[in-house]
């Protein structure tokens, strides 16, 4: 007796068309390339800030840049032309970051950033430098260091808002979250950060410290 | 408005993330309320602060050069 012959399997769906006319398409890689460059490519320095401060590694965040770019040009089809690129592609960074990368250069955070409620600096500084002049004498690569030891999602928050300038609703676009998240994550962040400054500038003896 | 109430609104009013109507309410209680209006300058030059540090570094150029290639120069 001949076993039954078995159903032969459907045939594998075929790949998706590539994105760019294949071949003779010159007329339409041009219009592409000019496209890209006009409304992506002028956000570069965006992705790579972000992207720095997320990996908290120069060379990573070149990586991470260079395959958003690769990602958002073969995409770049899917991208609704006049829409905000800058969160479109903000967003693909931050996807190729969370699968392939954080695992490589940071590790999942444990910290509850829900428990963390940082003090206010002002209320400790009114009396001797109420406008926090103190603050002036932190350099570049000091703040920016005190950037990469925030928490992870407060990290992302305070980048773009007060690095890039992003709006609420553009902000909870790019990190999938609502703005009431955004709000609460950006008041603690902003407060972390301002408290670890602060407890820098006591080190350094910019400002005395509290005697409390 | 009370100073909590005030407060509460704090980041919103300096992000301009707010309606109009609380805008007027906050301003109207800075104005009345000198040690709110203390803390909110506080926190607006610590905002400049913050962006005045942080806005300098751009991209590499070999690294645009480097996307170049690969996007275009295939």
């Amino acid at each position: 007796m001949t076993p039954p012959i078995p159903p032969v399997p459907p045939a594998p769906p075929a790949p998706p068309a590539p994105p760019a006319a294949p071949s003779g398409g010159s007329a339409a890689d041009a219009e592409k390339r000019a496209s890209f460059e006009r409304e992506a490519l002028v956000h570069l320095d965006t992705l790579y800030r972000v992207a720095l401060r997320l990996t908290g590694n120069a060379a990573e965040a070149d990586d991470l840049v260079q395959e958003t770019m690769l990602k958002a040009y073969r995409a770049w089809h899917q991208f609704e032309r006049g829409t905000n690129a800058k969160g479109w592609l903000l967003t693909i960074l931050r996807h190729a970051f969370i699968n392939e990368y954080r695992r490589r250069t940071r590790h999942p955070e444990t910290v509850d950033i829900d428990a963390i409620e940082p003090f206010s600096v002002f209320q400790e500084v009114q009396d001797d430098d109420p406008q926090g002049t103190f603050f002036d004498r932190i350099v570049d690569d000091e703040v920016l260091q005190a950037i990469d030891t925030l928490p992870e999602q407060f990290r992302e928050t305070v980048v773009l808002s007060d690095v890039e300038g992003m709006s609420y609703d553009e902000i909870a676009r790019v990190l999938e979250v609502p703005v009431g998240t955004v709000k609460s994550r950006l008041f603690r962040a902003r407060r972390l950060l301002q408290q670890k400054l602060y407890d820098y500038a006591v080190d350094q003896g910019y400002i005395k410290g509290s005697s409390k | 408005m009370n100073c909590r109430e005030c407060k509460e609104h704090l980041y919103e009013y300096l992000d301009r993330e707010i309606t109009p109507q609380i805008e007027r309410e906050i301003k109207q209680h800075l104005e009345e309320c000198p040690p709110c209006g203390e803390e909110f300058d506080f926190e607006k030059l610590f905002l400049q602060f913050l962006k005045a540090r942080c806005r300098a570094q751009g991209a590499p150029p070999e690294l645009k050069r480097r996307i170049l290639n690969e996007l275009f120069d295939e």
